[in-house]
């Protein structure tokens, strides 16, 4: 019997009310200006109060105890707020929440590394490649900042702290994704993953690229990977659970039955779902995005009400539209919010570049390795 | 292969062009696959505490700042 195309894809109808993870803004503050950052309030120290993590301990110590939950620190710098403030925001979680922090490594020294131990966090750091690979990532001087940036990264090796790496690459392109996975195999990362840039933000940088290139970039990047696997390549991880699953027969079962709300809590307390990058702005249409502040509603009541925020209930028809018109919604999900918000201005469009860039030509890329790397028969 | 860009021709699964390719692509992708699998053991992606920054496999998802492929912090 036939199916119709709108119950093939059964994952993310609507929005799950207990996250897997929360992102937490410990301030605002950040010591570099990376040319390509979608911050706006990077250049002001504006510290979480204890208060706020205290509220969003109250709700994420009970997720805790059921499963598997992480804070992610996110800033801004997060390390920007210094170890004594950070320990006091860390403070109010149960032992059981692992903690994450998303760091430009510049700050990290024997001291962080240490901190980074006794507190049991995982860390994540942001280079984007070789030096020269690196250019839109400066001081406030506009100076470089790669030589501070490896010298955290030393620390991190020196006391065999593990650590995942996160690379923006600004154009995509044959020849560079074999430069930069042999690059992150020297660095010694556990896993890696790989950003495609994204106009969003205050970063209105020009995100379209030739198709071709893209998928090549993609492509390349499966072949450098294969050559000596050692890195945890999140893009290939995450294509190949899907062809698997198209080759099993149990494609439905990848996406998430409902959407993460990603709650990403501010400096300030307030809240905003699904797109840590709406954080800090507004819209006349929209207002400031935010569903609520933890400081005078619990975050369990926050995301229990989700569906109440204007702009939430249109990028749900938006997902909608995707399931129905887009053929990689399967693997994809949906575009994200923050892609449509900063591309078309709305969120119930479909199609958005960080679609086409870091989705539908990824799973491309890999489909062309695929193609052109098949066994020879014996 | 350039990618798919027209929305989906008919109302029928059969005519899924993204999962007509992958299924199209199947021995290579086979081939992949396994190679993907030999290389997460090599990496012991297994459920170890040994403090790697590489959690359980089956739990590789909610690592948020890398594995969570629908929405994630950048």
């Amino acid at each position: 019997m036939d199916t119709p195309v709108a119950q093939l894809w059964s994952g993310m109808r609507g929005i799950s009310t207990q996250p897997t993870y929360v992102v937490m803004q410990p301030t605002t503050l950040c010591n570099l200006d990376c040319s390509y950052c979608y911050l706006p309030f990077r250049k002001v120290d504006r510290q979480m109060p204890v208060e706020v993590a205290r509220a969003v301990a109250e709700s994420v110590n009970p997720w805790a105890r059921t499963g598997r939950f992480s804070v992610v620190w996110h800033g801004g710098e997060p390390l920007a707020a210094g170890r004594e403030h950070f320990a006091a925001l860390l403070a109010p979680f149960a032992a059981e929440v692992e903690h994450h922090v998303q760091t430009n490594a510049t700050l990290i020294d024997d001291a962080w590394c240490a901190f980074f131990a006794e507190h049991g966090i995982r860390v994540s750091v942001s280079v984007d490649g070789p030096e020269a690979r690196n250019g839109d990532r400066v001081t406030r001087g506009d100076k470089p900042a790669y030589d501070r940036i490896v010298r955290g990264i030393e620390a991190l090796r020196r006391h065999d702290i593990p650590f995942s790496a996160l690379c923006v690459v600004a154009r995509p392109a044959p020849g560079l994704a074999t430069e930069l996975y042999e690059y992150f195999l020297e660095l010694g990362c556990d896993v890696l993953g790989i950003n495609v840039e994204e106009l969003e933000g205050v970063n209105l940088r020009d995100n379209r690229h030739p198709a071709g290139d893209v998928t090549a970039f993609w492509a390349e990047l499966v072949g450098a990977w294969r050559r000596d696997p050692r890195i945890h390549l999140r893009e290939i991880e995450w294509s190949l659970r899907y062809a698997a699953a198209v080759l099993d027969g149990t494609a439905d079962t990848v996406l998430p039955r409902r959407l993460d709300p990603i709650p990403t809590v501010a400096q300030d307390g307030s809240v905003v779902l699904l797109s840590p990058e709406l954080a800090g702005f507004s819209d006349p249409r929209y207002g400031d995005f935010s569903s609520g502040n933890v400081l005078t509603t619990p975050l369990s009541e926050v995301l229990e009400r989700a569906t109440e925020t204007p702009w939430i209930r249109e990028f749900l028809d938006g997902v909608e539209k995707c399931r129905v018109q887009c053929p990689y919604f399967g693997f994809c999900g949906g575009a994200h919010a923050a892609n449509r918000y900063f591309e078309h201005g709305r969120f119930d469009v479909t199609a958005t570049e960080h679609c086409r860039n870091s989705k539908i030509r990824l799973l491309e890329g890999v489909l062309d390795h695929a193609r052109d790397h098949e066994p020879t028969a014996v | 292969m350039p990618e798919i860009t027209s929305p989906r021709l008919s109302d029928r699964v059969e005519t899924d062009p993204v999962t007509a390719r992958v299924q199209e692509t199947r021995s290579g992708l086979a081939a992949l696959i396994e190679a993907a699998e030999q290389a997460r053991a090599l990496r012991s992606e297994s459920t170890t505490k040994d403090g790697s920054a590489v959690c359980a496999w089956n739990h590789f998802e909610n690592i948020p700042t890398f594995y969570n492929w629908n929405n994630r912090p950048r």
